[in-house]
């Protein structure tokens, strides 16, 4: 535990460090919130408190790091912590949210989940007196929501990606989770940046990304894609609002032999910051969340709330943009490499 | 003679007389079989209060109202789906392979919950929602039993078709996302009726009453049970099986309607990955029978297993225990259940 400490200690310096010299439009805010959310996590003391932890999921890098981390954090603090994991399952996460309420626990907190489905359990929670957190939802039943810049993170893609089409052409969108805030965030932010620059084409229809066999999926689509737009730059870019569709869009271009065109996606999945390290593959960039430091951050939060304090809105953690020039940096940042 | 004596005489006959011969033959068989029987439902009934008494003593907040109020409601859906699948069972027979098997009841479940959600999101109001749902849920049942009784395909086969033509019509209406829905009828269903207790609790007992009366106390269901064990029997005595069937495939699609809707006003709204309930159910369904007198599905059975599944969900979670065991357990269970009874058919067949 003492090892993860350090090294997220350290993480936490050179990021700070590493987005200060990136100058990205938002550091200034990203930094202050990181910064004094830090600092009282180190404080915070969670002795005889439990606290519920409900995630959507843990079948992905950054919900697995996330889930984990809170559970360690919970620990570390002297707390119980009180987990659930709901195999993406709509309906295991609304029956272990409504046995969490009636297990009382000092707080909630929230990993992801599809908004509409649980924010009216998240009311029953607040109803009952339960303090609810999360990460990465927005809803306003939340009194504080960990979470990276999403607007941040929309806008380095989007505009990453056009400056590396030349800011024209066709690029090809997988947006099957507006229902899911971080994605429509970061969509919306996608096409701000793109109405700016008129002679890039969102291709419609768009795709809809699935959960399960997200890469097979988005393979068989992107193969079906090629087939019908089969000239050379007809398509410049592949855009997805998570990585695991860009994995999947990325393994068919390779193998249609079509590494002309760029894919972009977000999260930091190892395997996809691989292939964008990878000079021949057509992985572009990977905007890298932080998912641990999330988890660390809400429960920091959880403690701070239950010594008193009043949480902001939202706390903010930073991303880093990993491309192909930086890709090798950022993984030795993330301590992923 | 009217229609309703001769085949209520005849199935009694059909279901005596093998009973007496194979008494003379093997009257220690029969007894051991019995024995075996007795200690297979006690031992499972035991097992189940067992669970309970033990959850009670250890799980903090188990025993109150509420939390068993919370149970029943998280039972609904698959409860309701695992009772339509349990009339299947009992018209088509037992065996899992040729006999009764409903495969596509949790994709019709999220067919008919997708059918309210669009058409509450489209500004329909909760009447015309639920005839939506409904009718969608009937629909999905004729499809199935025409293709059964009619075209003679196997129910496995057969529902496994419609199960996957199915899903891939509610990924077309919902394009694979989450349709919200809200109405007066969904804040009702998720919300908690009298002693605080979820309504979705009521409707799962008032369900399961209701089908529980028609299943095992009328002339119909013991018809029902008559098509299903002894088919021959039956058509000897002039009942005619294919209508019974086609009406028991009609049922669970209309249990599939219903599930939808209970979904709807759970997860507010229709999500995706319904298809993931269909182990659970087939499972509740077969882990029903050892809850039955004489080792068949009975509505009541089905109902027990289902809260045993969810009691073991929750009592795990209470204890702060991973729910990933739950599978596990429920894995052995129904190994267990399945040899047994296989082990007592055959001896019953030898004998």
């Amino acid at each position: 535990m003492s090892k993860n400490e350090e090294r997220g200690l350290f993480a936490r310096r050179e990021i700070l460090k590493w987005s200060a010299v990136a100058g990205v439009a938002v550091a200034g805010t990203t930094i202050l919130s990181g910064t004094s959310a830090f600092a009282s996590a180190a404080e915070g003391s969670l002795k005889g408190k439990r606290i519920g932890i409900s995630t959507a999921g843990t079948d992905h890098f950054f919900d697995l790091q996330a889930y984990n981390a809170q559970i360690e954090e919970v620990k570390r603090l002297g707390g119980e912590p009180i987990a659930v994991d709901a195999g993406r399952n709509d309906g295991k996460l609304v029956s272990q949210l409504q046995t969490l309420i009636a297990q009382k626990p000092d707080a909630i907190v929230q990993l992801l989940g599809t908004l509409t489905v649980i924010d009216p359990w998240l009311k029953k929670a607040r109803d009952a007196g339960i303090p609810v957190l999360t990460i990465d939802v927005g809803s306003t039943h939340s009194l504080n929501n960990s979470t990276s810049d999403n607007w941040g993170i929309g806008k380095d893609l989007a505009l990453q990606l056009v400056s590396d089409i030349g800011g024209e052409g066709n690029i090809v969108v997988f947006n099957g989770f507006y229902g899911v805030t971080p994605c429509a965030i970061r969509y919306d932010q996608l096409v701000n940046v793109v109405k700016y620059f008129p002679k890039v084409k969102i291709l419609q229809p768009e795709l809809r990304d699935v959960i399960p066999n997200t890469v097979q999926d988005a393979f068989t689509q992107i193969t079906a894609i090629l087939n019908k737009y089969p000239e050379k730059g007809s398509i410049k870019a592949i855009w997805s609002a998570w990585d695991i569709p860009q994995l999947g869009a990325t393994q068919a271009l390779a193998a249609a032999g079509r590494t002309e065109i760029r894919t972009y996606g977000v999260d930091g999945s190892p395997e996809v910051l691989q292939l964008v390290a990878d000079p021949a593959s057509p992985a572009a960039a990977d905007v890298a969340q932080q998912p641990g430091e999330l988890g660390r951050t809400a429960i920091g939060n959880v403690a701070r709330l239950l010594a008193g304090e009043t949480l902001p809105r939202e706390t903010y953690v930073p991303a880093l943009l990993a491309n192909k020039a930086n890709v090798n940096d950022v993984t030795k940042k993330l301590g992923i490499g | 003679m009217s229609v309703e004596a001769v085949p209520f005489g005849g199935s009694q006959q059909g279901g005596s007389e093998p009973a007496q011969t194979r008494g003379f033959g093997a009257s220690s068989g029969t007894a051991g079989r019995r024995i075996a029987t007795l200690l297979l439902r006690g031992g499972s009934l035991a097992v189940f209060v067992a669970v309970l008494i033990v959850f009670s003593v250890t799980a903090p907040y188990f025993l109150s109202v509420g939390n068993i109020g919370n149970v029943l409601g998280q039972s609904a859906i698959a409860g309701v789906l695992a009772i339509g699948l349990t009339v299947v069972m009992i018209a088509g027979g037992g065996n899992v392979v040729t006999g009764g098997i409903d495969l596509s009841l949790a994709a019709n479940m999220g067919l008919s919950a997708a059918v309210y959600a669009a058409l509450s999101q489209a500004g329909f109001g909760d009447a015309v929602a639920v005839a939506g749902a409904l009718a969608m849920g009937l629909a999905i049942g004729i499809v199935n039993a025409l293709a059964i009784t009619l075209a003679g395909i196997v129910p496995l086969l057969a529902t496994l078709a419609v199960m996957n033509v199915v899903a891939g019509l509610e990924l077309v209406l919902t394009q694979n996302t989450v349709i919200p829905a809200t109405g007066d009828l969904l804040t009702l269903l998720s919300g908690s009726g009298p002693f605080d207790i979820p309504v979705l609790a009521y409707v799962l007992i008032g369900f399961t009453l209701v089908a529980a009366l028609v299943v095992q106390a009328t002339p119909l269901g013991l018809r029902l049970y008559a098509v299903g064990e002894f088919p021959e029997a039956a058509r000897a005595s002039g009942l005619s099986v294919k209508p019974f069937i086609a009406g028991a495939f009609l049922f669970s699609g209309f249990c599939g309607g219903i599930a939808g809707i209970l979904s709807v006003s759970y997860l507010s709204g229709s999500t995706t990955g319904a298809g993931d309930l269909l182990l659970p159910v087939v499972v509740t369904a077969l882990l029903g029978t050892v809850f039955s007198r004489r080792l068949v599905p009975t509505v009541i059975g089905t109902l027990l297993s289902a809260l045993f599944v969810s009691f073991l969900v929750n009592g795990f979670q209470l204890l702060n225990l991973s729910s990933t065991l739950v599978s596990g357990v429920q894995g052995l269970l129904i190994l267990f259940v399945v040899s047994a009874t296989t082990l007592l058919r055959k001896q019953e067949t030898s004998a």
